[in-house]
């Protein structure tokens, strides 16, 4: 086992003179692993392990239904004082306990009566995810170089973004940090990572024929990225981070690939390369805090984006997929492409408790242009404004995020939900009030819209992913079909584009947690919120006018029974009125009002090393649409358990 | 610049309206009050353990973040606050809800109490991963946990790695974050009494890790180098102090004391520690006469 750290492997690697190959001493040779298992019910006719998979190919591991357990085996060495590195094995996420056998060995054209194999997703293989080797060498201002698997978390959200959990380490690279002046004075990462095949590019790929037949080739394509920090001060630090993105196909014109190899053609044996995209991101963010006022906090991020698709290589799905495209193909006066600019900044003044009486502020300033698109920034699981924003709920969080590449999908229903925030401008201010075992906070925030505009062109050059209109109900997204939202639950989140938009929306966010005196652990948690969401759509036209008021309550109550126990239930009550929200400028729009009514009730129990979690929802919904739609209801029950055994 | 000036007139302008002093006194001790509450002060620039620690690389480790600049017991009716500020805004990088957590990641937090400052009674050994002592007259007979970790997750911790000294430690009813202050509040039945001016404290410094070693407490380790999550500047070896800060008794040079208490363990135990090998961290006793 040894043999994975051995010290002669980072020397190819990293292309320096290290020390002879080291093995592993022992007591530096780390092991951990871990099972964890889920089921999951709902009343629904779907089966699997997971809410929501992929929304495009059906990959049969999405659906409510299941008992499924994965194994995950992560093996550490320190090989010497300089070198590190690890590897993560982990079993394929997919097979059902009902699987019983599954080897994988799916066969494509032959009926399969027995349900012997649903193919590779189920057959629970152990795959290879990480593998990364660490060094410090002797060069000169270089701390470490690492090789191998990467979450991109030494980015930021606006330029590479960390990658989702379940996708930590999938992505690999190389890279290098150090210092060049002393005392943090100005330190530096430097790295280039293969750009993910899978979704760093328009159409969600990076050049796969079967999916983009401009395009063939990804073992070329590359992110390159720069950090440069430095503590200028004790009070204050800057930090640059800059990013590109290349996406290189074969010169379709390429002698080599258009005929026959004749020198007199000016056929070279070689092909040259073109660009099918190519993307830059930087952001210049400083933190400021005054040593005399050590309440105060003063954080400023200007950033900047441009993003070049080159239609000769890369399908417009804005024209060609309905609107569903994480890059818009802008076009010049003349028609040609042209980059996409945007920039975007933002202002976050926090006072923490600068009255000594427990009350705190937090006032942002937020500007995000219109075509600022972080293409390969954080898709989920991060959140670069302060606000509450418009698609978290009660039970349900959420995130901002300044992409149209935001991810919500292979998650299941308990999780948090993330929207795109191109094009907001506006602010938030936060109040937040702590005594003992009350907190309270407040929040307003206004949002305009950098995206208004009457006549845009969502056809061929600004995706609007298809739904603009309407609160989105992250609560009704299944995994049987409801990702194309045949059942109606709003706008997708990634929607920032729209025809005809006049826009703009306020809210209101009150939350409480109060810890009852006289009991273990006890603790109720209150939120209440309003969203006012206005669009005046046309401006010459004052009957299209949307007009969403939403107001959700939530009350939950969680306690700690024992040191082991945690029980937890709730109850949120959600309305949406919506003038407008559905129809046509043609065929005129019509009103629609939604109530829905969401119970959940839980629990956690850690005994001896095993953690086990169980939680149970019950929600009614009904979308009233009536006279011009018929109505729907919703009567959903679903539980999602789960037990977690490390050592 | 133009940042600096805008935030340097800020800054003038809310001395001159509310008055704050533009540097702390020296005495790091303020408002003992008698029902034993106290404000006490560390000086920044000391989150290096005993002068040679150095953060993780993961950018989640954001400068200050784990030095601890203020220390305050608040008592309240039957309850006790306990307020640990560190120099840089407390964050939530890793999402805590999504794990039944508190509203912040990185940050751990061990309020050690001697409430008799008696020899012989108490705990003279640190919790598991601190790599750290007391001495016989100054032993700990409660310790509150600040972690991000629900309270489930600490409490399975204790039951697997210190069941010993279960009774004495207090996870608190609430743990939160705001702004650069961490809040922890315990019942005084907890404490096994209100506290008094005649209470000692340690505050120990730690990160919290969400996959321990076998031996540690929810407790991040310091390596000979650092890593993206282990802190660097100590040994491969369960002999030095793993904590970044702590406080140390009034008078001198805090910032030296700090290093030169941390710095006395033995360097030569290596595969095998003895409790005799580790760093002696001192109780403070803020308000005693």
């Amino acid at each position: 086992m040894a043999r994975i750290a051995g010290g002669g492997v980072v020397a190819v690697a990293v292309g320096m003179a290290l020390a002879p190959a080291a093995r592993a001493d022992t007591s530096n040779f780390e092991m951990s692993g871990k099972i964890y298992t889920k089921y999951m019910y709902q009343n629904d006719a779907t089966q699997g392990c997971l809410s929501m998979s992929n929304p495009f190919w059906v990959d049969n591991i999405g659906g409510h239904n299941g008992a499924c357990t994965e194994f995950e085996l992560n093996i550490k060495a320190h090989v010497g004082p300089k070198v590190e590195a690890g590897v993560r094995l982990q079993s394929r996420w997919g097979a059902m306990w009902q699987d019983w056998w599954e080897n994988g060995d799916l066969k494509p054209g032959v009926a399969d009566t027995s349900g012997e194999s649903l193919g590779m997703n189920h057959a629970q293989y152990i795959k290879l995810r990480g593998a990364w080797i660490r060094a410090a060498p002797p060069i000169p201002t270089v701390r470490w170089v690492t090789v191998g698997s990467t979450d991109y978390s030494m980015w930021n959200e606006w330029t590479i973004g960390k990658a989702r959990y379940i996708d930590r380490d999938n992505g690999s690279g190389v890279f290098f940090e150090g210092e060049l002046l002393p005392r943090k004075r100005l330190s530096y990462t430097t790295g280039a990572m293969a750009l993910p095949k899978l979704w760093a590019g328009p159409g969600w790929q990076t050049g796969l024929s079967g999916n983009d037949p401009l395009a063939r080739l990804y073992g070329t394509d590359w992110a390159f990225a720069l950090k440069l920090e430095s503590r200028v001060s004790d009070e204050l630090r800057l930090r640059f981070i800059g990013a590109t993105l290349r996406d290189w196909e074969p010169d379709r014109y390429s002698p080599m690939l258009t005929g026959a190899p004749d020198a007199a053609r000016g056929a070279d044996h070689s092909v040259a390369l073109a660009t099918r995209f190519r993307g830059y991101n930087g952001t210049l963010d400083a933190v400021y805090s005054p040593a005399a006022l050590d309440f105060l906090t003063v954080s400023a991020m200007l950033a900047g984006s441009s993003n070049f698709v080159n239609p000769d290589y890369a399908t417009n799905m804005v024209r060609n997929g309905q609107g569903f495209s994480p890059v818009v193909f802008k076009l010049g006066s003349n028609g040609t492409p042209v980059s996409s600019n945007g920039l975007a900044g933002k202002v976050l003044v926090e006072l923490a408790d600068p009255l000594q009486v427990g009350l705190s502020l937090k006032l942002e300033y937020f500007n995000i242009g219109s075509e600022y698109n972080a293409v390969m920034g954080a898709r989920r699981e991060a959140d670069v404004l302060l606000t509450d924003g418009i698609i978290a709920g009660g039970f349900t969080r959420g995130g901002q995020l300044p992409t149209l590449n935001v991810a919500n999908e292979f998650q299941d229903w308990d999780e948090p939900w993330y929207e795109s925030c191109i094009g907001w401008k506006g602010a938030t201010a936060v109040a937040e009030w702590v005594r003992g075992v009350l907190r309270v906070t407040g929040e307003f925030t206004y949002i305009g819209y950098n995206t208004n505009m009457q006549g845009r062109d969502v056809r061929n050059q600004y995706p609007n992913f298809l739904y603009t209109n309407g609160f989105t109900d992250t609560t009704a997204f299944t995994a049987d079909s409801d990702y194309a939202n045949v059942y109606d639950r709003g706008k997708d989140p990634r929607s920032v584009y729209a025809e005809n938009q006049d826009r703009r929306t306020f809210l209101v966010v009150a939350t409480a947690q109060y810890a009852i005196p006289g009991f273990r652990g006890a603790t109720i948690n209150l939120k209440g919120k309003h969203v006012n969401d206005r669009d005046n759509r046309i401006l010459a036209n004052p009957n299209d006018d949307y007009e969403g008021k939403s107001w959700l309550g939530m009350i939950s109550l969680s306690n700690q029974l024992t040191n082991e126990l945690r029980t937890f239930a709730g109850f949120e009550y959600t309305h949406w009125s919506e003038a407008n929200r559905e129809g046509s400028e043609q065929e005129g729009f019509h009103d629609s009002r939604t109530v829905r009514q969401t119970a959940r009730a839980g629990f956690t129990y850690a005994y001896g090393g095993a953690l086990f979690s169980y939680m149970l929802e019950y929600f009614h919904k009904d979308l009233l649409r009536q006279p011009y739609y018929f109505d729907m209801k919703w009567n959903v029950w679903r539980s999602k358990a789960s037990l977690e055994v490390s050592w | 610049m133009h940042l600096e000036t805008i935030a340097g007139v800020l800054a003038a302008a809310l001395i001159t309206s509310w008055g704050f002093p533009a540097a702390a006194a020296d005495d790091p001790v303020k408002g003992c009050t008698p029902d034993g509450g106290f404000t006490f002060t560390d000086p920044t620039g000391d989150d290096d353990g005993p002068g040679t620690y150095t953060y993780p690389t993961d950018a989640v480790y954001k400068p200050g973040s784990f030095d601890i600049t203020e220390f305050q017991v608040v008592p309240r009716g039957d309850e006790v606050e306990f307020r640990v500020t560190v120099k840089s805004r407390i964050e939530d990088p890793w999402d805590s809800p999504a794990w039944g957590g508190n509203g912040f990641s990185i940050q751990m937090v061990f309020i050690h109490i001697d409430t008799d400052h008696k020899k012989d009674s108490g705990v003279r050994d640190g919790l598991p991963g601190t790599n750290v002592r007391f001495a016989a007259d100054e032993a700990w007979d409660r310790v509150v946990i600040i972690s991000p970790q629900g309270a489930t997750r600490v409490n399975s911790e204790v039951d697997a790695k210190c069941p010993q000294w279960k009774d004495r430690i207090i996870v608190p009813r609430v743990t939160r974050a705001s702004g650069r202050t961490l809040y922890a509040v315990v019942d005084t039945k907890q404490l096994g009494g209100h506290p008094t001016p005649a209470w000692g404290y340690q505050v120990l410094m730690q990160s919290n890790e969400g996959f321990p070693a076998k031996t540690d407490l929810l407790t991040r380790k310091v390596n000979e180098y650092e890593g993206q999550h282990r802190f660097g500047g100590g040994t491969d070896y369960d002999n030095d102090p793993q904590v970044m800060d702590i406080i140390v008794p009034p008078g001198g040079d805090p910032v030296k004391k700090q290093h030169e208490i941390l710095s006395k363990y033995n360097k030569a135990a290596t595969t095998v520690v003895k409790p005799e090998d580790l760093a002696v961290v001192p109780m403070v006793y803020p308000c005693a006469k």
